[in-house]
């Protein structure tokens, strides 16, 4: 293995270093795949759950034949039976309902601003990282500002000048979650960047904006793969954070980290209110943590030590 | 040599002066895009025009923006954060107090998350492969993975409500830390866990290593003197970062134990929609973290001697 | 009073890895007699840095010691533990690594790592340790030791370094000094001068094994030389038959590998291939794959070492064709 790049024993083009072919795309998927089955188990088994989870939101209203907001107050706070599998809440509604409406919201909240800050924090830190000098110590400085903050205070502050809702989480999101992916890839640019196939194509005239996608973005995508999915379990966790303390996510919508907000005030005499949640949000951060710490393992090197 | 030193130590101070500028800029900028009139919404519908106008007037809400920002810049530099909406006291007053509590809080939660996070990262490096190191990297992961909320509800069930030993809530005496302690210190000792031991599995592999074995000293003085106390460089800067991590993202265990620090003043200052209070709150849980970073450059700076003398 | 300093004999260390046991150090025997200066050369992943620490009890997992015997000074070391070596080690034998760059502890000034050694096994005062270490520095050619004693690692050249190295070696005046490969990093001119430190040590009575795949460090240093091949010992002899009348097709190879000013041949001779996965060897010789003189014989049965000289033994089918002649 090449210590200098650290994963080029995948397959590599050889006609234009840097750029991967669809097929070599694939020769790489299966080769990560091959390393993960055989050294890191846990990794594939937490992507069957992440796997079963999406399923499990996707397909809520065939797997259950209650409404995640009928009220049936005859029912209230029952126990977990054979009818109502995790019980019902103070308003009789069905809890297991509820968490499959509520990994909905977990899951897109968790995914979609993900997605979002990756695709700013990747074009501001490859912009900042290749284009340097006053650019660069600009973008870092408004970088460092918004890292200063505590991600919960910020995400607070705008949905206090906001409001809430799920929009506005989005948005919070992402505008707390830019600046550290920025900061990881306009490191790795910095490196790349010095690489002499990068160097050939500049000075062969190629213009910027071709030499990020063609050869800068392709060799970054193991990290913001790895980025993202460690991520997304604490995008998760940050939702259920704000949801927690009313800042999040309304109700009567369903989210997790509401339910357990609400099955608080119950905690002692139904604790099945809150137990379920927070099942739920436990196993879905951990197979995200542990299917990034496998990818990580197999994708990138560099980011192992940290 | 020196004259670097002292120049990128003064660039460091402006790198952070920057930012804190910039962060208050940001809050002040966030907080007033609010729509409507925040007195109007404060007073709620019971107000009328004038009563609205004057107080606004006398908050200064009036005057145009960058006027607003250099009277609050103005303010700050002298102590005086303005006054709070909701509760009639100065913020400085409030912060004041509350940054006690949560300063109390965080040393303790530090003292949990250093103290299990080293121990078990060391015992998982020295074991490495082993069922220990396996199990504790396990758990150091559900400690990242737990959201903080349901760490502490677990502890207030059990230790609080069900075995009794511990109060619920409130910090009249110390019992009263432990629960917040270990809930809010769970997720750092975690990570500290994590870093210890792959730093300890780096440095062991190191040839110094075999060197210190080759004159004789044991595997464990050898672990000691020479491996844990270079592995703990890194640590030593995560552990900077942490503490005015844990000083600032109290939010939730301080709302969940009731415990009045900057966290729970500022979820309040949110509900009650209490600006001059998050100014107060959101200004001193930036600056704590912006000093936290430069402590842990400065730190690692120092412990390291390859880093001091600018290698 | 006994002659020889250090006695190997059938020693075989072994690494016991998912694909099954391979010997690193294959049944290897060697002997350094008092204030001699023994050398082992052969090309990097012959065992030969193996040996070195099997001596020194610093074999890391998954590598062990499976049998033969160490006896230095008369004490069986292979039966220690590991609190009883930790007492041999830096006292009686010690040992130079390869790097000096990375091989003292970068956060701990370098006078305190030598003072260590001191201070590990004697009860002395702080101030008479630091005597000692001012002393020995100055002895190994540390110019400013007081400047120098509180240096950290990265302020001084490789050459300094590896001078430190060797003063905490010989801080303590041990009976062996094992050297690996204590020039390989190092430049041209300053491997000279540490070659000329090692052969004054030497002169002081202190025994040397010296180990390099650099012939031309063996043959400046050494007074007796072992040619390890693939875990196994190809041939032995003194410095000087062994450059005068090398038999092993193998020392052969090395030798002219090295550049010679005596030499008329204009160009330098290599060995076709690579050293043998030590995990799978032949069934013959080790090195019959790659010998320009290979016989039936050698693919099938192992040969042994057989006297052929004064002091000179060599482990070579060839043997028999020399009794012939």
């Amino acid at each position: 293995m090449d210590p200098s790049t650290g994963f080029d024993v995948l397959p590599m083009a050889e006609d234009e270093p840097g750029h991967v072919p669809a097929s070599a795309a694939f020769d790489r998927i299966a080769y990560v795949l091959r390393r993960l089955a055989r050294d890191h188990k846990t990794a594939i088994v937490s992507a069957v759950v992440i796997v079963l989870f999406v399923l499990g939101a996707v397909f809520a209203p065939v797997l259950t034949p209650y409404d995640y907001n009928d009220i049936n107050l005859s029912q209230r706070l029952s126990p977990p039976s054979l009818e109502h599998l995790f019980g019902t809440d103070e308003g009789g509604r069905d809890i297991l309902t509820r968490m499959l409406y509520g990994s909905r919201v977990s899951l897109i909240i968790g995914v979609v601003p993900t997605l979002l800050s990756i695709a700013a924090g990747t074009l501001i830190g490859m912009v900042a990282g290749y284009v340097g000098g006053k650019v660069d110590t600009v973008i870092m400085r408004v970088a460092d500002v918004v890292m200063s903050f505590p991600s919960m205070l910020l995400a607070m502050v705008v949905m206090y000048t906001l409001g809430d809702g799920t929009i506005n989480v989005f948005f919070t999101m992402v505008l707390v979650g830019w600046a550290g992916i920025a900061r990881v890839v306009r490191s790795e640019t910095l490196k790349l960047k010095e690489r002499e196939y990068v160097e050939a194509a500049r000075i062969m005239g190629v213009r910027p904006t071709r030499i990020m996608l063609r050869h800068l973005l392709p060799n970054c995508l193991p990290t913001i793969i790895v980025l993202f999915t460690l991520e997304v379990p604490s995008s998760i966790l940050t939702e259920s954070g704000l949801s927690f303390l009313g800042m999040g996510v309304q109700p009567p919508n369903a989210s997790w980290g509401l339910m357990v907000s609400a099955g608080r005030v119950f905690l002692y005499h139904a604790p099945w209110l809150c137990f379920a949640p927070c099942l739920a949000i436990m196993v879905i951060v951990l197979a995200f943590n542990y299917l990034g710490d496998g990818l990580r393992d197999v994708l990138d090197p560099h980011l192992q030590s940290q | 040599m020196r004259g670097n030193a002292t120049t990128s130590l003064l660039r460091r101070l402006l790198y952070s002066l920057i930012t804190i500028v910039g962060v208050a800029a940001l809050v002040f900028v966030l907080l007033r895009m609010v729509p409507g009139n925040p007195v109007a919404t404060l007073l709620g519908e019971r107000a009328d025009a004038e009563t609205v106008e004057r107080i606004s007037s006398s908050l200064g809400l009036d005057k145009p923006l960058p006027v607003q920002f250099a009277d609050y810049v103005l303010g700050a530099l002298s102590g005086d954060f303005g006054e709070s909406f909701t509760l009639g006291k100065p913020v400085v007053d409030l912060i004041g107090p509350a940054f006690m509590n949560t300063l109390r809080l965080a040393i303790a939660a530090a003292l949990v998350a250093w103290v299990v996070g080293i121990a078990c990262g060391l015992f998982a490096a020295t074991h490495k492969g082993a069922l220990v190191d396996r199990l504790f990297m396990g758990i150091s992961l559900l400690g990242v993975s737990l959201p903080v909320f349901m760490v502490a509800m677990l502890l207030q069930y059990v230790f609080a409500r069900y075995l009794h030993w511990l109060p619920v809530a409130g910090i009249s005496d110390w019992t009263g830390y432990v629960l917040p302690a270990i809930a809010l210190g769970w997720g750092s000792a975690g990570s500290v866990a994590r870093l210890v031991r792959s730093s300890v599995i780096e440095e062991l592999q190191q040839d110094y290593i075999d060197t210190a074995r080759a004159k004789g000293r044991t595997k464990r003085q050898v672990l000691v003197l020479h491996a844990l106390r270079n592995a703990m460089l890194p640590v030593i800067t995560l552990m900077a970062m942490q503490f005015s991590g844990l000083l600032s993202g109290a939010f939730i265990t301080e709302t969940v134990f009731s415990i009045n620090g900057i966290g729970r003043l500022s979820v309040q200052a949110i509900t009650g929609r209490d600006i001059p209070l998050l100014q107060g709150t959101t200004l001193l849980i930036a600056f704590v973290i912006v000093m936290g970073n430069l402590v842990a450059d400065l730190l690692y700076g120092i412990s390291d001697p390859r880093v001091r003398k600018g290698v | 009073m006994l002659n020889s300093t250090l006695e190997v004999s059938h020693l075989c260390t072994s690494f016991f890895t998912d694909r099954g046991e391979v010997k690193a150090v294959d049944d290897v025997s060697l002997r350094v007699d008092k204030g001699q200066v023994v050398g082992i050369v052969g090309e990097s992943g012959c065992g030969k840095s193996m040996v070195a620490r099997s001596v020194m009890g610093l074999v890391k997992k998954p590598g062990k010691i499976v049998g033969g015997s160490i006896v230095l000074n008369g004490q069986e070391l292979t039966s220690l533990d590991d609190k009883e070596l930790c007492e041999v080690r830096g006292r009686d034998v010690s040992m130079v690594f390869q790097e000096p760059m990375t091989s003292l502890n970068p956060t701990m000034r370098v006078g305190r790592q030598v003072q260590e050694v001191v201070a590990i096994h004697e009860q002395v005062s702080k101030e008479q340790a630091r005597q000692r270490t001012l002393e020995i520095l100055s002895a190994v050619g540390i110019p400013e030791v007081e400047a120098r004693y509180d240096a950290y690692p990265h302020e001084l050249s490789g050459g300094l370094r590896q001078r430190v190295m060797i003063a905490m070696a010989m801080i303590m005046r041990p009976s062996l000094l094992i050297a690996d490969e204590p020039t390989t990093a190092l430049d041209a001119t300053v491997e000279a001068q540490i070659i000329a430190l090692l052969k004054r040590l030497a002169h002081t009575g202190t025994s040397v094994l010296i180990i390099s795949h650099n012939l031309g460090v063996i043959a400046q240093l050494a007074d007796y030389v072992y040619v390890m091949y693939a875990g196994r010992i190809v041939e032995k002899a003194d410095v000087c038959e062994l450059f005068d009348n090398p038999l092993h097709p193998y020392t052969h190879g090395l030798l002219g590998a090295v550049s010679s000013l005596r030499s008329q041949s204009k160009v330098l001779q290599t060995i076709p291939g690579v050293v043998p996965n030590l995990a799978n060897l032949p069934a013959g010789c080790s090195f019959a794959p790659r010998c320009d003189r290979c016989m039936a014989a050698c693919d099938s049965v192992r040969p042994e070492l057989v006297t052929v000289g004064a002091g000179h033994e060599l482990c070579c089918h060839l043997t028999k064709g020399v009794d012939v002649l």
